[in-house]
């Protein structure tokens, strides 16, 4: 057996005992157990994400693990890194900080904004660089910066959310959803929005449903409950009037690009949601210090439970998030000259080739 | 010696020729100015003959380039910076960033080399003193004029040796002041024997320091000669090149029929 | 070009007194500690306050593992004013989600539809004491730490000089880059768009800022990435650093006591041996 093919395998073995381990403590749906008849959810299952996403970082500190005993080097991890890519990540942490602090304190908008740059190394480089990017992004903004005013000590325990959003950008990068694809004929683009749709509406309804079942009443009839439905119908009518600005992108400018871009960022929020919540819900009590944190309370205040509440908050925040960070790294590539984006490791694969 | 032998180029994604059928030879000692006007392969006749392009830039590369007689194609990146030395115009985007003195920045390509510290030391000692820049050494690099920080960037490369050295532009974004100390380094460097390769459109510079110079045209070499011939040849404003004070001038006054005494030329 | 003679096998003496200048000077002889030890004592006290939670364990290990520290360095003062600027906006939040919202038997005030209760209180205390206990115990790593010096500490210990790279170059990309989108900020304010106002106001105005503060960045790579490969900055291998900052037994020995002593804690909690303190 070649050395490579061992570290695979005893990355996997790592990753499974891992994934095991981490769901027979936290309990899980997949392993039987009496569902909540409140919620339809077995306890635990709110984690799986979470140990999932942990379970594959093990197992990738054990192939980098074994890797550096047999060779004493990283080269196959390091290959991955060329000098183009190691220059562009300090710039993309430094957007991501920027971004998440600067401009997202500042204009005060419930989003968080500070993946831009991650999502571009991941398009550009791939996903073990987009990953890496994001894990390093959060501990040099927790450590490197402590001291200056754009350290944060509450970013760390999210550096695991930051990589799986590099490493779903590097997934998506290689297969070329953030390709423009102007002038589509009508039938394609049509069948193109119908299968996004599909798509979201499954994510829908396997992804964030769930999270919202039992006695929770968040559009409830109570008379008392005016100020939640508020609440949920500005939010319902700010995501209406978003969908219709998309529609109209993609039908003026018949960019079935968007569509790609639209469903990747959606997958990509509600798997951070996923990740991200319970690691809000123990750290920080369920807050984000995002503008969203209001939400928590209100769904809380409407009978959930911290965690359950988390999650209803971080599914509606994170998709409409993530999807609009993607709209603007695919915006920012598309104004990349050719020549900027063609030199970088995925970067043909990301944003296509010109046909001459 | 480092020589251009029929060389083509074209960028990567890209299927216009940039560099066509170009031929050069610079030897030990000898300063060769390039002239030519915006976009006409200046900058990628730099980078071609450093071998970055294509070995880190990519794009597709006809002829061969050879450094000492070594062909360029097959090094890797690394290989190339301790045979050919290349200075950019932007001295901000030559700092690595990542240091806090000077000293440490012009160390920094020694270090990289792996080289040990005394000898890195002395290199870097070496380097500040051959740019005449010792009095910097303590410095914060990103707190320095623009033509300091372009010593600087000349000296990181210096502390590596190279037995070539190409420069594109490297007084582009100076002023006079930050012009003239870049011009007294390359001359301090010509006088120790080094083979330079200098793009530039401050021809009053090329003047003072070059023996031969080269025109580009389009990608291709249009003129090819002793600087003291080129630089007086009127043809060089068709392609977009001033030529230095002294031969305007001198080209003015004979137009205008006047003989001073004592001639400028 | 014309080589210096012979290649040097020895420091001289002033040299080496030279690069030991170029290390950063510490201050006090906390900040002298290796950079490592002091990111242990801060990772480890984060991660204690979390795992043993309530109200007396935290505060233990801040009085520990913190406050010695601080008043070694210099800068308990100082710290303590950081820590609660930091801590201060997200402690609102937990307060605001917490307080009004957690289901308990003792309500103490009502507010509109919310009621204030006993136990959303003492959650909601429990969090803000952690949260700054984490501040404390990270802030007093930044104060005593130069980043640059944690960077070079790493890359001695085997850190990926690529790596290393990367996080030493953000700390010189992130005031540049704020200095460029204050400078196109306020021109943008000159030409009438503004970052107050509605939330579509808001919206809109991110993307003309967002935008050339980052496309200028990006453009840049290409040129730095070209400058850093002319230096051999992709040779594979390890370096020779000029400077190295000090170690010794008694701070190994401290770093792997504070490791073990974490993982008892871990263990002692996750199977139930550690009763949880109030």
């Amino acid at each position: 057996m070649s050395s490579s093919w061992f570290r695979v395998l005893v990355a996997a073995v790592v990753a499974i005992v891992a994934l095991v381990a981490g769901l027979a403590l936290y309990g899980s749906s997949i392993g039987g157990g009496t569902a909540n008849p409140d919620t339809g959810l077995v306890p635990g299952s709110d984690a799986f994400m979470l140990v999932l996403a942990l379970s594959l970082l093990l197992g990738f500190i054990a192939y980098a693990a074994i890797e550096f005993a047999q060779t004493r080097r990283l080269d196959s991890i390091a290959r991955q890194f060329d000098t183009r890519t190691i220059v562009l990540m300090p710039i993309a942490i430094a957007i991501n900080i920027v971004l998440g602090q600067t401009v997202g304190t500042a204009l005060k908008i419930p989003l968080y904004l500070d993946s831009i740059g991650t999502i571009l190394v991941g398009a550009l480089a791939g996903p073990i660089p987009g990953a890496l990017t994001g894990l390093l992004a959060n501990l040099i903004w927790t450590f490197v910066l402590a001291g200056t005013p754009f350290g944060s000590p509450y970013a760390w325990p999210y550096a695991i959310v930051a990589a799986e959003i590099g490493l779903l950008a590097g997934v998506f990068g290689y297969y070329g959803f953030f390709r423009s694809r102007p002038n589509t004929s009508w039938p394609k683009l049509l069948g193109g929005l119908a299968a996004a749709i599909v798509i979201l509406l499954g994510l829908v309804v396997y992804g964030v449903i769930p999270f919202y079942k039992g006695d929770f009443v968040f559009f409830g009839s109570s008379p008392t409950e005016g100020f939640f439905n508020v609440i949920a119908y500005g939010i319902a009518v700010g995501l209406i009037l978003g969908l219709i600005a998309l529609a109209i992108q993609l039908f003026v400018k018949r960019d079935l690009g968007v569509a790609f871009i639209v469903v990747g960022g959606a997958i990509c929020g509600v798997v951070s949601a996923l990740i991200s919540a319970p690691i809000s819900a123990f750290v920080f009590g369920g807050v984000t210090g995002s503008g969203a944190d209001i939400l928590v309370a209100a769904f809380q205040q409407a009978g959930s439970s911290l965690i359950d509440a988390v999650f209803q908050q971080g599914l509606l925040q994170d998709p409409i998030d993530k999807t609009i960070e993607f709209i603007v790294a695919f915006l920012l590539l598309q104004t990349l000259s050719r020549r900027f984006t063609a030199r970088f490791p995925q970067g043909e694969r990301a944003v296509g080739v010109i046909e001459a | 010696m480092l020589e251009l032998d029929a060389v083509s180029y074209r960028y990567p994604g890209y299927a216009r020729q940039v560099l066509a059928d170009v031929s050069l030879a610079i030897g030990s000692g000898e300063i060769v100015g390039l002239v030519g006007r915006n976009e006409s392969g200046k900058s990628t006749l730099c980078l071609v003959a450093s071998g970055l392009a294509p070995v880190s830039v990519g794009g597709v590369l006809a002829g061969e380039v050879r450094i000492d007689g070594t062909a360029t194609a097959g090094l890797r990146p690394f290989e190339l910076a301790s045979r050919v030395g290349l200075v950019f115009q932007n001295p901000n985007t030559q700092r690595s960033g990542v240091t806090a003195t000077v000293f440490e920045e012009v160390a920094l390509g020694p270090v990289n080399l792996g080289l040990p510290v005394a000898e890195t030391v002395e290199r870097t000692h070496w380097a500040l003193r051959t740019l005449r820049i010792e009095a910097l050494a303590d410095r914060d690099p990103a707190r320095l004029s623009g033509g300091q920080a372009q010593l600087v960037a000349i000296a990181s490369i210096l502390a590596m040796r190279p037995p070539h050295l190409v420069l594109d532009e490297p007084t582009a974004q100076l002023d006079p002041e930050g012009t003239r100390l870049v011009g007294e380094a390359l001359q301090a460097l010509a006088g120790t024997g080094a083979a330079l390769l200098v793009a530039e459109h401050k021809t009053d510079l090329l003047d003072r320091l070059c023996s031969r110079v080269v025109a580009l045209d389009g990608g291709r070499v249009a003129m090819d000669g002793p600087a003291a011939i080129v630089l007086a040849d009127p043809a060089l404003e068709q392609l977009g090149v001033e030529r230095p004070a002294r031969h305007r001038i001198a080209g003015e006054v004979a137009a205008a029929g006047l003989v001073l005494p004592g001639a400028i030329a | 070009m014309a080589p210096p003679s012979g290649n040097p096998t020895t420091l001289s003496e002033a040299d080496r007194a030279y690069l030991a200048s170029l290390a950063p000077q510490a201050a006090s002889p906390y900040h002298a500690l290796n950079p490592l030890t002091k990111a242990a004592i801060a990772t480890i006290a984060t991660l204690a306050a979390f795992v043993l939670g309530g109200y007396v364990a935290p505060l233990a290990i801040l009085t520990v593992l913190v406050i010695p520290g601080a008043v070694a360095a210099g800068v308990l003062t100082r710290l303590t004013r950081v820590a609660v600027l930091i801590s201060v906006p997200i402690s609102i939040s937990v307060a605001l989600v917490s307080v009004f919202t957690r289901a308990g038997a003792t309500v103490l005030f009502t507010v509109g539809p919310f009621d204030a209760t006993a136990e959303g209180v003492d959650f909601a205390g429990q969090i803000i004491v952690r949260l700054f206990v984490t501040a404390m115990a990270l802030g007093l790593f930044g104060l005593t730490t130069e980043p640059r010096a944690f960077v070079v500490d790493l890359e001695r210990r085997g850190l990926s000089p690529r790596v290393a790279f990367a996080a030493a170059a953000t700390l010189e990309t992130i005031p540049l880059m704020v200095e460029r989108a204050l400078a196109i900020q306020a021109a943008q304010r000159a030409r009438g768009l503004d970052t107050e106002g509605s939330l579509a106001a808001r919206i809109g105005g991110v993307m003309p800022l967002v935008g050339p503060v980052i496309l200028s960045s990006l453009t840049e790579v290409e040129e730095r990435s070209l400058a850093l490969e002319v230096r051999a900055f992709g040779r594979p291998g390890r370096r020779d650093q000029l400077w190295t900052l000090a170690d010794d037994g008694r701070q190994r020995l401290l770093r792997w006591a504070l490791l073990v002593g974490f993982i008892l804690v871990l263990v002692g909690r996750v199977a139930g041996a550690l009763p949880a303190l109030p």
